[in-house]
């Protein structure tokens, strides 16, 4: 009963995965806001309803263990819908411990694990939690005790309160009986007694048996709560009837589709003005298919898109869990509900998210005490607000605390880093992000082991996203995260450089400047931003496609540099859908990726942080850029010292001859025989040549002959390769007019080096 | 000129002739995907001077690489033609000087030394190609260095 030994089966637990995590969430949200206080009888009822689907859902998709958690968790909830349970903390606690029980659960089922062990003590907390103290001050809760409303059904089923002491029969129970009650409809709200064999949890009475006890209460079944759950269970249904639930991948295979019907559309546009000079802008049924195009990419990706604050219940989680932990009283806050971003990115978000909102807490919200004797509300509050700007989302966790205490920062930083101790407040509230700094004295589960911020930092750098902090002593701080809507696609300043459009991510780009007046500064250009001296390169020069120019400057922020670059021209703002370079090409720090543009022209994108210590290389000389690329292409002619004819007409032979010159720095030309090796040289004169003997058309000695003929070449040494070693032909050679004479076999390539160099630094 | 009759894996199969300068060189017909004309390159600075850009297969973005280069000769000066060819490691396009053509390849005339190449093939009564290893040759290694 793995349940993923089937592909459909596991597809659909996959599926299951999902809205259960979704439903959690729900839960959880839901949960805290009854202990804030609102126990209505519609929140109570909306709790049972989610442990109850969640249960359905998980044994029909073969989860019995998960299954039966969630029935625990369903009869718990069951307790306080009928008010024989009195919402207390320690309720709130069970049920929390619950709904982590199944999230740990769920991923073990879908892996097939076993996890026995692990649902039996989370069901067995639930059970014994059921044993609360009845709701306070309801005066229909103390009348009817648990126990009494146990013998309604026909069969003696266990009565509610001590199913813990009996989990053999109730595991089973439950396992056979959870996949009927899932055909029944999500909300399934327990019917009045009458029905009690054939309600709707299933036509098989057995089915029935694990449901049964709880639910036909013919005391409390008067009792508003039940009549309520009705009421809002049918909006609900209503609404779930217009919502699918899709595997993420089919949407991605969606969108890749969609780019390549985009990128065939093109094809086509320049295949009508290739072969039919039809110019296809002109055509209004072509600008009606690559608009069409455009709209079905931009609302496939907005399919990928879910709402901020489908992080928010996790995160108030964690608020309430360690305000409780720390005795801290804080009140959580939410605003930006129609801020959405895609969903891969957003899962990035979560941790760094929970670890902004931990510290908020840890440091931020001071004791109740210390509040009060500041004059503040003894309740703190932490506020996560989201926001649309542009392509990016950006994300604020602010809080009410104590703030950042700057000068600890930098007593922290400085000790070992002295230059810490000159920078300005707000350079030194950025050392938070440092690695290994913490300025908290003490250790505790939370946060002050120095570990955090930097990788707070690195997670958002991972989904292009950049962070920002401020602080105000005694009032707050607020961390503001932005990020880009999708990884799909990236937001970019175009910029043009040595001919060459460039895109650079506008996440990473801090300001852009008109031509700048640099000065020298330690032997490095500078120029001021912000009024703080940052180093200026031409990107040019940087990227060894060019020279320098007078053009504005972009000036760029990696992790922990800015760097301003000079570029032709700024050209304009694009949205760039970045994709790799592929698996042959070594990884280039400076370059991030590429973009295929409308025209089907590619943009390449770079990145920052390699652009930037490129920068710092190429400034301090560094030689080793020029042997690690391979210089560029025009460099191997740049070096030329003398070229070569190399003359032969077997290709293996004229090959080595070739790769031996030019690793030794020479420039080589060749051709196949003694005809081609004059029209060669009449193109170009060459500094030596080499030739064979034997070669078709014209041989090595009448090529020789023929350089000797003319006066304008008589200069040029002449070395005659053979594999002849008799001296009548060394003679012939000779007579010719050959400078040298090589024997193939006794041919060794630093002999024929030494010799050429020999020749050509005679001739000079 | 070497005359030493290696035996032929290859004698007998398709194989697209590359011309790249004044050299031929052959891919076994299966190893080639396509040859793209006049493929519209853009520049990949700090990249290994084998990799004279990138260029846009259909949607795809292809490395084109310097044959000549990549098999340690000198530079080739121009990119009329890309031929298109599958690695392990993806597609990636060897420039080819001249229209490539096919040819059923007759037996080995000898074995080629140069690394990244196997045997030597005569085509017609005077040229030679030379097989080309893609394994070797178009490898992150060998287009690293």
């Amino acid at each position: 009963m793995s349940g993923s030994d089937s592909v459909a089966e596991g597809d659909f637990q996959h599926l299951f995965a999902t809205e259960a995590e979704g439903r959690l969430d729900t839960l959880v949200d839901q949960l805290l806001e009854l202990e804030k206080g609102g126990a209505t009888p519609e929140l109570v009822a909306s709790l049972f309803r989610e442990a109850h689907t969640i249960k359905g859902g998980a044994a029909v998709v073969g989860m019995p263990h998960v299954a039966r958690v969630a029935h625990a968790l369903e009869d718990l909830l069951e307790e306080v819908r009928r008010e024989r349970r009195g919402v207390d903390t320690p309720l709130i606690d069970s049920v929390l411990a619950g709904v982590d029980a199944i999230r740990t659960l769920i991923p073990l089922a879908v892996a097939g694990e076993d996890h026995e062990h692990a649902a039996f003590e989370a069901e067995q907390r639930l059970r014994i939690a059921v044993g609360g103290p009845p709701a306070a001050g309801d005066e229909a809760a103390a009348a009817p005790t648990p126990v009494a409303a146990a013998p309604a059904s026909a069969d003696p089923p266990p009565s509610a309160a001590p199913l813990a002491e009996q989990p053999g029969p109730r595991r089973s129970a439950a396992a056979r009986q959870a996949p009927a009650a899932a055909l029944a409809p999500p909300p399934s709200p327990p019917e009045p007694p009458p029905q009690v064999g054939g309600s709707a949890a299933g036509p098989e009475p057995e089915a029935d048996r694990g449901a049964v006890p709880h639910r036909p209460d013919p005391v409390t079944g008067q009792a508003p709560a039940a009549a309520a759950v009705p009421g809002p269970t049918e909006p609900a249904r209503a609404a779930a009837a217009e919502m699918v639930q899709i595997p993420v991948h089919r949407i991605d295979d969606l969108v890749r589709l969609i780019g390549e019907a985009s990128a065939a559309t093109l094809r086509l546009g320049s295949a009508l003005l290739e072969r039919l000079e039809r110019d296809p802008s002109g055509m209004t049924e072509y600008r009606d298919l690559v608009r069409s195009l455009n709209e079905l990419q931009e609302l496939a990706l907005h399919a990928r898109m879910i709402p901020v604050m489908s992080l928010a219940p996790r995160l108030r989680r964690a608020v309430r869990d360690l305000a409780r932990e720390s005795g801290k009283e804080v009140r959580f806050e939410t605003r930006g509900e129609d801020a959405e971003i895609d969903r891969g990115v957003l899962e990035r978000l979560a941790d760094p998210l929970l670890h902004l909102v931990r510290n908020a807490v840890d440091h931020g919200i001071e004791s109740p005490d210390e509040r009060r004797l500041r004059g503040k509300p003894m309740e703190g509050i932490i506020r996560l607000h989201a926001m649309q700007l542009g392509s990016e989302v950006v994300i604020a966790v602010s809080d009410d605390g104590r703030g950042i205490d700057v000068a600890r920062v930098r007593e922290a930083a400085g000790s070992t880093d002295r230059s810490a101790m000159e920078m300005d407040d707000e350079a030194a509230l950025y050392l938070i992000f440092r690695s290994g700094l913490s300025t908290a004295t003490r250790v505790t589960g939370v946060s002050g082991r120095g570990v955090g911020l930097d990788a707070v930092r690195a997670s958002l750098n991972a989904v292009r996203g950049r962070i920002e902090v401020r602080s105000d002593p005694g009032l707050g701080t607020e961390f503001r995260i932005a990020v880009p809507i999708t990884m799909a696609t990236l937001r970019c300043l175009v910029i043009n450089s040595a001919g060459q459009a460039f895109a650079i991510p506008l996440h990473s780009v801090r300001a852009v400047l008109p031509p700048q007046p640099s000065a020298t500064v330690g032997g490095r250009a500078m120029t001021m931003v912000e009024g703080r001296p940052v180093p200026i390169s031409s990107l040019a020069s940087v990227l060894g496609t060019g020279n320098g120019v007078e053009g504005p400057a972009v000036v760029v922020a990696g992790l922990t540099r800015s760097h301003a670059f000079k570029v032709d021209e700024l050209v304009d703002q694009r949205d760039v859908v970045v994709k790799g370079l592929g698996e042959l090409i070594p990884r280039l720090p400076a370059v991030a990726g590429a973009g295929v543009q409308p025209d089907g022209s590619i943009l390449l994108v770079l990145e920052a942080a390699g652009l930037i210590e490129r920068a710092r290389r190429v400034d301090s000389g560094d030689r080793s850029l020029e042997a690690a690329d391979g210089g560029r292409r025009e460099a191997p002619v740049a070096r030329r010292a003398a070229s070569i004819l190399v003359v032969d007409d077997a290709l293996t032979v004229r090959e080595l001859q070739r790769s031996i010159f030019e690793n030794a720095g020479y420039r080589v030309a060749v051709a196949t025989n003694g005809e081609e090796a004059l029209t060669r040289i009449s193109e170009e004169r060459p500094d030596l040549v080499l030739t064979d003997v034997q070669m078709p058309r014209m041989d090595g000695f009448q090529l020789t002959a023929a350089i000797r003929g003319q006066p304008a070449l008589a200069s040029v040494p002449v070395i005659i390769l053979t594999s002849r070693g008799s001296d009548e032909d060394r003679r012939r050679g000779l007579e010719c007019g050959a400078d040298g004479y090589i024997v193939k076999s006794g041919f060794d390539q630093s002999a024929l080096l030494s010799a050429v160099e020999h020749l050509l630094g005679a001739e000079r | 000129m070497p005359t030493v009759p290696a035996p032929s894996v290859n004698a007998g199969q398709l194989a697209l002739l590359i011309p790249v300068g004044s050299d031929t060189y052959a891919l076994p017909l299966e190893a080639v995907r396509e040859v793209v004309v006049d493929p519209k390159v853009t520049e990949l600075p700090t990249s290994p001077s084998v990799v004279l850009g990138v260029f846009n297969v259909r949607g795809d973005i292809v490395p084109l690489l310097d044959t000549s280069l990549l098999l340690g000769m000198r530079p080739v000066a121009e990119e009329p033609y890309a031929v298109l060819v599958e690695t392990a490691h993806g597609v990636a396009g060897l420039v080819a000087t001249e229209m490539p053509m096919t040819v059923r390849l007759s037996e080995s005339v000898g074995h080629s030394d140069m690394e990244g190449t196997t045997e030597t093939y005569l085509i017609g009564d005077a040229r030679l190609a030379v097989a080309l290893d893609v394994s070797t040759l178009l490898s992150p290694a060998r287009i690293s260095r």
